[in-house]
Order: C-alpha cells, then structure tokens, then sequence
C-alpha cells in the first residue's frame, strides 16, 4: 500500500539512501538516521493533520446544509399559526387561577420552612428563612435545575 | 523385582525430566520465573487497583499461562518468518498451542478491528459533529506518537520498534495491538504482548499522568473557559457522518481502513435504529469474547526468553513519554484555537485528543471543574476524544503505510 504519492516522492526526496521494500518506505529491521526519523515525523503530522481536515471541512460544508434547511423548516412551520389562534375565541381564564398559582407559591415556600425547620428541630438548632428571590438562569445559561441535573450526572467523574 | 523398580525410577526420572518444575530450575529456567512474577503484578494492578482489568487480567493470566515451562500453549518459533518471508500457518494449525490457535486472530489482524466494532456501537459522534474543530485537536494529540517516534529512532530503536513503541501515545489498545502485530515479525526483542502492557497500563493511570500535564500547560484563566453550548445535531447528519468518514479516511489512508471502516460500521448500526439485535451482539456477547481471545492471546507473546531483556524496561519508559507528550500537543493546540478563536475554546480539551474514551474527556471535565464547579467540559471535550480515534487510526495507517 502506497502513501499518496506526492508525499511518498517527499520522503524519497528526503532520503536518497532509502532501501525500497514492497512499497515501504523504511525497512523495519534497520536502524533508522536521523533524517529518516525527521521525514518520517513531519509526513506522518501532515498526513493525519490534511485528513482530518478534509473532515472539517467536510463536517463545516455538511452542518451549512442541514442548518439551513433545518431553519427553513422551522420558519416554513409557524405560516399557518395565525388562523388557528383566530378561529376560536379563547375563553377568559377565571380570575381565581392567577390568586392560587401566588398562593401555591406561598405554600411551597412555606412547605420548605417546615422540612427546614423539622430538620433543625432535630440537630436542637432552629432557622430562619429570611428571603426567597426568583432566580431564572446560572451565569452558564441554565436554569437552577438544569444546573444541579447536570452536576449529578458528573459527580462520578469530579 | 530389579526390572520393576528399574522401570519406576526410570519412569519417575521421565516425568520429572518433562515436568514444569524442573524446566523452572534448569538453564534460563529463572527468566520464565521472573515473567511469571511479573504477571502477578499485572494481575495485582487489574484486580486490586482496577486497572483496566478486562484487558490486563486476560492479558496478565496470558503472561502467566505462557512461561509455565513445558505446558506449550504458546510457541513464539511458529510466529518467525519463514525463508519465503511470511508465516507458515499450516505448521501454526499442526503444531500449535491454545493459544497459538487464538493469536491467529490477532497475527491475522481479525480481533482489534471487531473490537473497533463494538466500540462504534458504543460512540456518539454528535459532539464531533456539532464541532468540527474538535478533529484537529484529535489530529494534535497524535503528535505524541510521532514525537515519540523520534524519540526511540534517536535511542537507537528499529524503524518497526519505534512506530510500535510510538502507537502507544495514541492511547488505544487495540490500534496499537493491530499496529505492533503487522510490524513486529518476531525475533526481535519487542513483542505485541509488550506493547499491549504499557498501552493498558497507561491508559489506567491516565487521570494520574493527564492532571499535572493539563495544569502545568495552562493558566487558570483558560482552565476556567466556559464554552458554548453545543447545537443538536439531526439524525440524518449522525447517518451520513458514518458513511463519509468511511469514504474520506479510506481513500486517503487506505491502511487505515479494517479500523476506521469497522468502527463506522459500528457507528453506522446504531445511528441508523434498524439494526438493534446487530448492536446487541456487537457491543455485548462478540466484543466480550473478543476481548477474551484477543487479551490472553497477546499476554501469551509475553514470552520469557522473547521480551526478557531492557528494552521490556524501555518500551515502558517510552510508552509513558508517548502519553505525555500526546497529552501535551492536545493542550499545545487547545491553546492555540484559545487564542485563535478569542478565548472561546477551553484549551483543557485538548487532552482529550490522546483516544482513551471516555477516561481522557472525564479527566478535562474533573480539573475544569476543579477551576470553577459550575464548568461541564464532558460534552466538549467528548469532541476531541472521539476524534483521536479516528486520528490514531490514521496515525496508524501512516506508520503501517511508510514501515516495512
């Protein structure tokens, strides 16, 4: 099996002693100078180095593609939005809902006062909660849970 | 009554003369003895310390099973080349051992590419494809193994010796084995059982050798990079990735294509959700009998009277070098698209260019998030080290393509 040719002629160029052997470039059983070591190093960068950027390149132009018709899809999709949202009227919500979500609120916080009270009751320690403040998203960009999901699942390697 | 007991001592002097024991205690007996100890650290280091063991305690027990005198599971003679320059397999088949029979698969470059198979079952390429960059900096890390390769030319190793000792940074087992095997021929003072032992042993003490490397390599402002979030990537990408790689790769390397081909094959079974009992028996029931044939067959190479000498010492030494210096050009090159791309990239990525998957990725997310908890390289560095895979795969073919 040759290595392409340009970069087998590079070599040869490199070393006009080289012993030629079914193709191959160096004989294993000898020892090798120091040119041969040198050539054999940069070839061997290149080679890996030009065939997986082929790769990228590949990926970059393959990724353009689908992006783009992964966008026309998605602005293609929302056209027909409008009439359904038109068609039938929405009924207003009761006026109730939005009172319960806030009481709802209040009773979860108050629900972690209790644990957190039950558990410094047991330790003879008592504690006070002195805020809630509504926290949306870390500085990484997730959401409070997103953030703990994620620290979970890397424990076992930190 | 002479004639019986004539005919006991005579038979006792027989076996005696034929046991292991007294093989163990005659001339050169004591280097199978010391192969023999040394197969009981490896085992000690895969079941005590955890090292990889489904691969070093097969290849260990290979090692032990290999230097009991007299049992002749294992002739490294048949393996020599012949006056026409190839093996006689018909002389394998007649006169060979278990393990004889085994390494066939391995001599014959069968077992490390249906490794290669169930490894592909096993990867998710989306983090290399929804960043390509991440190649290069699998394409860096492979710098390890040519400069290595230097570094045994310059000690004085054979062209076959120093590209097998160099496989070693590519930090993947079966690549290297698949390497060794075609360009050691036997007779000389390496075997494939030699190199097999440093790659697993060092792909264990990778989150040992790896930290340091990484701290000492970057500063703390660019350990604490934090990186964008990666786009999904489609099913459809995840198919045709497979199939181009194949393509790409082969043409280009063609030597590199049992390994690359076989590991796109795998990756192409389970992208494509059709084929779910194939991936069963691929990443399951086939690699871990693979994993058996190929592991005692190699440790079996381990021959006292074969690898006994210091080059077992300095392809060990070596091997170490080869991790390093691979971990170091990943970090070299994560520093560079650092700079390149404005501080975007976390350079501690970059180590895990050297393959080792997934230990390599876990140990840039461990001392990413030891600079700051609230960092998750995994899916980021999961880029790079599929790509060394792939780019020791290659590094492979290159070797396989230039040494005769």
């Amino acid at each position: 099996m040759h290595i392409y040719p340009f970069l087998l002629a590079e070599v040869q160029e490199q070393l006009p002693a080289v012993t030629e052997k079914g193709g191959k470039v160096l004989t294993g059983t000898e020892k090798m100078d120091g040119t041969q070591i040198a050539a054999m190093t940069i070839v061997g960068l290149t080679v890996v180095f030009s065939a997986l950027l082929i790769l990228v390149i590949f990926l970059y132009c393959s990724g353009g593609i689908f992006k783009k018709t992964g966008k026309q899809k998605k602005t293609a999709a929302p056209a027909p939005a409008p009439k359904k949202t038109a068609a039938p009227p929405v009924k207003p919500l009761p006026k109730k809902e939005p009172v319960s979500v806030a009481e709802d609120d209040s009773e979860i916080v108050a629900a972690i006062m209790a644990a957190i009270a039950a558990m410094g009751a047991a330790d003879g320690k008592n504690y006070r909660l002195r805020s809630v403040r509504q926290v949306t998203r870390t500085g990484s960009g997730r959401t409070v849970w997103a953030q703990a999901g994620l620290s979970d699942a890397t424990r076992p390697f930190a | 009554m002479g004639g019986v007991i004539d005919f006991f001592t005579n038979t006792l002097r027989g076996l005696w003369d034929d046991s292991g024991i007294h093989a163990l205690f005659s001339d050169g007996g004591w280097k199978s003895l010391l192969m023999i100890l040394i197969s009981f650290v490896f085992m000690y280091l895969a079941i005590a310390k955890g090292f990889e063991p489904l691969l070093l305690l097969p290849i260990s027990f290979g090692m032990l099973l290999t230097n009991l005198p007299m049992a002749g599971l294992y002739h490294a003679e048949l393996w020599q080349l012949g006056a026409d320059g190839h093996i006689d397999y018909g002389s394998v088949l007649r006169d060979g051992g278990l393990l004889d029979i085994l390494y066939m698969g391995v001599k014959l470059q069968i077992y490390p590419p249906l490794i290669f198979l169930g490894i592909g079952c096993m990867t998710d390429f989306s983090p290399l494809i929804a960043n390509p960059k991440s190649f290069l900096l699998g394409a860096a890390a492979q710098g390890g193994i040519f400069f290595t390769f230097v570094v045994a030319g310059l000690l004085g190793f054979t062209a076959a010796e120093a590209g097998s000792i160099a496989i070693i940074g590519g930090a993947d087992g079966p690549t290297a084995i698949y390497v060794s095997t075609r360009l050691l021929t036997g007779g000389g003072a390496i075997t494939t059982g030699n190199i097999a032992l440093a790659a697993y042993t060092y792909m264990a003490l990778v989150p040992i050798i790896q930290p340091p490397i990484m701290k000492a390599l970057t500063t703390k402002k660019q350990r604490a990079v934090k990186m964008e979030q990666l786009r999904t990537v489609s099913k459809t990408e995840k198919i045709i990735f497979p199939i181009a790689v194949t393509i790409i790769v082969s043409l280009l390397v063609p030597s590199a294509a049992p390994l690359v081909g076989m590991l796109m094959f795998g990756n192409l079974l389970k992208e494509s959700g059709v084929a779910a009992r194939l991936i069963d028996t691929a990443q399951n029931a086939l690699m871990n009998i693979i994993t058996i044939f190929l592991g005692i067959s190699v440790g079996a190479t381990t021959k006292a009277d074969q690898i006994f000498s210091l080059k077992f010492g300095g392809v060990m030494l070596l091997g170490v070098i080869a991790f390093s210096l691979g971990t170091a050009c990943g970090l070299f090159f994560g520093k560079i698209m650092y700079r390149v791309t404005g501080g975007k990239v976390n350079p501690l990525i970059g180590s895990a260019g050297v393959s080792a998957v997934p230990m390599a990725a876990r140990i840039s997310q461990k001392v990413g998030a030891e600079t700051d908890p609230t960092n998750f390289l995994l899916m980021h560095a999961m880029g790079p080290n599929v790509a060394g895979v792939i780019g020791s795969a290659v590094a492979a073919g290159v070797l396989l393509s230039v040494i005769g």
